[in-house]
This record gives C-alpha cells, structure tokens and sequence, in this order.
C-alpha cells in the first residue's frame, strides 16, 4: 500500500474541512436561540429537528420525538483512545455518562458517500447546537480514526484546530476527535461496535461501511445508522427522543 | 442517493473501469445497505433441504462455483451439512456481508454462515437455538432483511396455535435477541390505518425497505399448521384453505410502527422495489389468487395498493412464487410453481405492466436470482418439503441460463438429486473480492 506523509494527510484534512464549513455555510438556522434555554430542554415543544433544513434526499419528516421505542443493541465496547492533547485515555471515560454520537473515520477519505458525509453531519450537529446551550451538558461527539497510521496525534489535532479553536465552541456539543496508537488498539473499537473496515485494495483507499452509532448514557448503543439515515434530523430526533426516555426513567 | 454502502469499492470499481460502462454482477432485490459484487458473481450459494433416505439426508449450504474460467465453473464444490431437517428455506446476508443468516421453518433454528473467511467455504459460525422463546413465541423465521447492525427476520407462525399470526423479530449482528414486533390485527392495530376496509389479519411473510421514503413492506402467508402439510391433503382442506393472509403492510422504517393495511388477497408473498431514485413503488406477488400488485406512492404522497396484472391464467392457479426485478428498474422476472414456468414482465410503465416472454423451466420452479447486469438468471426448485411434488414431478435442480435480450439459453444444471444433496431452495451470490484476503 502507498503511503502518504503526514503533511498531505493534514492537507488533505484541512480541505476536507474546508469543504465542510464551506457546506455548513450554506445554511442559516431558524432563531431558536431566545427560546431553547437549558430549563427549555425538557419542555421545549419545537423539535431539535427543527433547526435544520430538510434535505432532499431524505424524503421523509422525522418522527415525532419520544412516539418511538429506541432498541438496546448492545454495550459499545470499550478500548484505549488518543485525544487531540496526545492523552492516553479510556473511550468509556470519555463517554462520561452523555448521549454520545459516534463515527468511525479517516482524514483522507475522499468518497462523498463516505467518511466526508458523517464530517458534514456531525459538523452540521455541531455548529447548530450553538442554539441549544444546554445540550452540551448532555449531549456530545465523537469520531475515531480507523487509519491510525496515517491519522496521528498530530493530523487530528490539525484536523480538529477549527472545531476547537471556535469562538463559540463552549456553547456548543463536545466533540471528541480521536485516534489510536496502532491497528491493535484500534481493533477492539471496530469489533465491538461491529465497524467493517477493509485495506486489501492496493492504493490508499479503505474500503468501509459508512455507519454512525448512538450511545445513551448507560454506554449502550441505541441505534446505528448507515446510507440514507445519517441526517441530522433524524439523528437529533433520537437524542431528542433519548432524552425523553431517559428523564422519564 | 448511493445504495452502494462500501464507499471505498465505489471509487475502485469506477477506477477499475475507466469506460463508459460500469457493469455490475451481483443479485438484484437485496437489502440497499449491502454491499455489492462490482464484477462478476464468483459463488452462488444454496440453501439447501435435506431428504430422508438421500445422502446424509441433512439441510446443508451448498456452493457452487460460477467464476469464469475455473475448472470447476458450474460444479458444487463445497457443501456444509448443519446437523439434521429443519425445513431449510430463506437467508439474507447481514449487512457487512460478512454472515449469510438462514432460517428452518420447522424447528426454528437460525445458522448463520461465515461467508467472507473463506467465500468458497462457509462455515458455520453460530446456531440460534432460542428464536422462539426469544420473540416471545413467534415461529418459523422467513426473510432475513439486513439493516445496519442488525437483521430483521419475519415470521411465519406463532406457538400459541401454529396459525399465520406472527412478527417481525430484531437481532443485532451478534446474533443477540433485540425486540419483537407484531403484526397488526384487527383488535390490535397498533396505531395503523387499515385501507379500503382491509381486515388486518396479523400474518406475515416478506419484508423489503425503500429507505430514502422511510418505508418498511411486509406480505403474508400461512401458518406452520398449513407450510408442514401435505399440499394436496391442504388443498382439499377447506379451513386450512381459509388461513392464508389477505394484507400487505406499509411500516415507518425508522420507528418499526406500522402505518397502513392493504387488502391484497390471495397470500402476497415477495415483495421488491426497484432501484431508480424516484420509484416509489414496490411489486408483489399473491400466490393463490395469480395477481401481480403494485404497492405504490400516489401523487398526493399516500400510499395505495394495487392489482395491476395476471399472471397466466389465474383459474389454473399456477401459483406464483419468487419475482425479481432487473436493475434498470424495466423488467421483472415471475416464477410461477405449478406450472414451472418463468414469465417476463415488461414493468416500465408499472402500472400497465405486461408479459414479454415466457418459458418452462421443469415440472416445478421456485426462486429466481439474476445478476445485477441482467445477463445471468439462476433457478431453485424447492418451494416447501410436503409441498414439492410427488414421483417423477418432483425435480430438484440448479439452472443457470444466460439471457440474451430475446431467450433464456441454458448454461449448466446441477441435478440435486442426482448428487444427493436434497432439495434446492435460495440462492444468494457471492464473492472474494468483497473482503480481503
């Protein structure tokens, strides 16, 4: 397999953020900021959905928050993790009792459909949550390389400077970028949560499967989602609904 | 939207073929959140009924070699016998497919096959025993619909009297029990509406998605009292001939809630929808009443069903079993049973659909897989044990043909009898060059 150097995986990366903010730009949410106060939370009747556009190519509304059963599929496993800081830590640490949205990924994928598309979700969750302040207590993100060779301590600190570098990231979710320090400890994480990661072609492409899990706060994955649900308002319709349930228990 | 969820083989097979064309091999009809074969299918493999008196007369997974070239091409050359007659019938691969998930109607069990260690070799990696009193008595696991990190599998039956009433059932890819899900009946509609004064009747069948549309469609059947009878004792039973299922119903994906009831009577039994971005439509089959449905989203975004064609005379009761329908959304390939023919419908106006073609493949037909391109359609012979037919009727086979646009010209058949194997119900393709080595 060909290697890429650092200086290009971070290129790359900081493209593909580029691109990112660049998408996210593209849309203004509705002002709910003066309503959606953390005592709103609870009581809110505006659907976290709501303050994103509807996208094409999901022809569908999202459900009604909390009409709806989310499954227990099973515990995500748990794995040594690498923060941005170069931290050894535990991933179970770091799900720290919050409803966790998880995607496994690699800086230099370049497939739309791919790892690009859970980053402009994720990022899209992540800049609109800026109007729901008090779901930070709550609620975060996460991403994990699965190309630890390549995505260093270093690449995804560069990768997340912007996301931890904003202004305003206290007022908005946590998002934890992560790595490992090699295929082994990488490998419990992608078993556990059922990740199909294939390198047997020859040039740097990985062949995956696109999926996002959701974690409540007992560590349980709640749903996982593949091609043609990985939308925001579907997405924060089951943190919506996650919550519902757990308030009610 | 792309239906190809491993991205990385997108972008390899379009390097891969850097004309105009880009041909794809694998089966058509299967859960979106596959993976798909971008070549040509290298195995298929058969699920397979044991037969007292024949071989080691145990259900088996049967491989038979299609790689073009090989020395072995259209010969069996591998089969894994799992231990006893659990009546063998439908599977579904998970949604990595890295596992074939295959169900016995009669003793409930589920095997699970390991498909990528050794595509050329399954092998059996786990064995659900407990499906019944996991669900909470549903009976007789049917289609295995892959949905990401986990499998949704119907039911045909339930223990408290073997009748049709029946679930759906959720595992996660571990093969771990994950929730039940009834069907609606009367007295218990769970919230959804029933359709031109539909009786929901609780049974179930097959089940597909049309993801983009948030949509989950399941058919009905029978019973484990009926699917374990002699056919012809059944069909001069008139009140077994009442228990067939007369609905189809049109669930929200997302939540698993059911949304509406369509009367489609007569037993519909698979269901399939296209590909095409904008179809918004699936088609079924009913077994005994010969019709060919179409379940479909009107101009005001509701959802109506359908009959839209016959297939062959529906007073002979050719009883129409598996469909399939071409990639390019244009064709759809009936089989019907008694009268072992294949028929080809031209659906490009699917709600004007009609037959093109039609030929015999032997004295009794049952599934239909063929290839994403078109060019390759495979047949099974088996429908149920006590329901294939008797004496010198009853044949069992593999059939490869080629279409060439106008006929289907045979290129190999594999006699299951004649090898001792049994009886050959689902195929379902395969291939090494979905995994690495």
């Amino acid at each position: 397999m060909r290697k890429t150097t650092l200086a290009v995986s971070i290129t790359a990366a900081a493209a593909l953020l580029t691109g990112v903010v660049a998408l996210a730009d593209t849309w203004r949410p509705s002002d709910l900021l003066a309503r959606l106060t953390p005592a709103a939370l609870r009581t809110a009747t505006t659907p976290f959905s709501d303050i994103f556009p509807s996208d094409p190519a999901f022809q569908f509304s999202p459900p009604e928050p909390g009409s709806y059963r989310l499954n227990r599929l099973k515990p995500a496993p748990d794995g040594a993790v690498l923060t941005t800081n170069g931290i050894q830590t535990r991933l179970h640490q770091l799900f720290d009792e919050k409803i966790t949205l998880v995607s496994f990924v690699y800086l230099t994928c370049g497939d739309v459909d791919g790892c690009p598309l859970a980053f402009s979700t994720l990022y899209d969750i992540h800049d609109a949550s800026a109007q729901l302040p008090g779901l930070r207590q709550k609620v975060q993100l996460m991403t994990i390389s699965f190309d630890p060779e390549r995505d260093t301590v270093e690449a995804i600190a560069a990768f997340a400077h912007p996301v931890s570098s904003d202004p305003a990231s206290a007022q908005k979710l946590d998002w934890h970028v992560l790595t490992t320090a090699d295929a082994e400890a990488l490998r419990p994480l992608l078993d556990g949560f059922g990740q199909v990661v294939d390198r047997g072609s020859s040039d740097d492409q990985i062949n995956h499967l696109l999926r996002m899990y959701l974690v409540d706060t007992q560590g349980m994955i709640r749903n996982v989602y593949g091609l043609g649900l990985i939308d925001p308002r579907l997405l924060m319709t089951d943190v919506e609904t996650l919550l519902m349930a757990e308030a009610a228990e | 939207m792309n239906r190809r969820e491993f991205g990385g083989l997108t972008a390899a097979a379009a390097l891969a073929m850097a004309g105009p064309f880009r041909a794809f091999a694998d089966e058509t009809c299967q859960s979106p959140y596959m993976p798909k074969i971008t070549g040509q299918e290298e195995f298929v493999y058969v699920w397979t009924l044991g037969v007292e008196g024949m071989g080691d007369e145990q259900d088996k997974m049967v491989t038979v070699d299609l790689r073009p070239g090989s020395s072995t091409r259209g010969e069996v050359i591998h089969s894994l016998s799992v231990g006893g007659r659990n009546e063998a019938h439908h599977g579904g691969f998970s949604a990595d497919r890295r596992y074939f998930w295959t169900g016995g109607l009669d003793t409930n069990r589920i095997f699970i096959f390991d498909i990528h260690s050794n595509p050329a070799a399954p092998k059996l990696h786990k064995v659900i025993e407990t499906f019944v009193t996991d669900s909470g008595g549903v009976v007789g696991p049917h289609t295995f619909f892959a949905l990401p990190g986990s499998m949704m599998i119907t039911g045909l039956s339930n223990q408290d009297d073997h009748g049709g009433r029946t679930a759906l059932v959720e595992y996660n890819d571990d093969g771990d029990y994950v929730a039940t899900y009834w069907m609606p009946t009367a007295d218990d509609m769970q919230g959804a509406v029933a359709v031109d004064g539909a009786v929901a009747d609780g049974y179930g069948y097959d089940i597909r998605a049309l993801i983009r549309k948030n949509v989950m469609l399941t058919s009905s059947f029978t019973g484990w009292s009926n699917y374990m009878m002699d056919f012809g004792q059944m069909l001069q039973d008139p009140e077994a001939m009442k228990r067939f299922g007369n609905t189809m119903v049109l669930w929200d994906l997302h939540t698993r809630q059911p949304r509406k009831v369509f009367n489609v009577p007569g037993a519909p039994l698979e269901v399939r929808f296209p590909w095409g971005p904008n179809a918004n439509y699936a088609f079924s089959t009913t077994a005994l009443t010969s019709q060919l449905w179409l379940i479909y989203e009107d101009d005001g975004g509701e959802w109506q069903a359908k009959s839209v064609a016959e297939i062959g005379n529906p007073e002979d009761i050719p009883l129409p079993v598996d469909i399939s329908i071409a990639a390019d959304d244009q064709t759809l390939w009936v089989n019907s049973f008694m009268d072992g023919k294949t028929r080809l419908f031209d659906i490009s106006d699917p709600h004007n659909p009609s037959q093109i073609y039609e030929k015999t493949i032997d004295r009794q037909v049952n599934m239909v897989s063929q290839s994403w391109d078109g060019k390759r359609v495979y047949f099974s012979s088996s429908l149920l044990a006590n329901w294939d037919k008797k004496g010198e009727d009853d044949v069992q086979y593999l059939r490869a043909y080629t279409w060439d646009g106008t006929d289907l010209v045979e290129d190999f058949n594999i006699d299951f009898y004649a090898a001792g194997l049994g009886r050959a119900h689902i195929m379902r393709f395969g291939s090494s060059a979905l995994y690495s080595a």
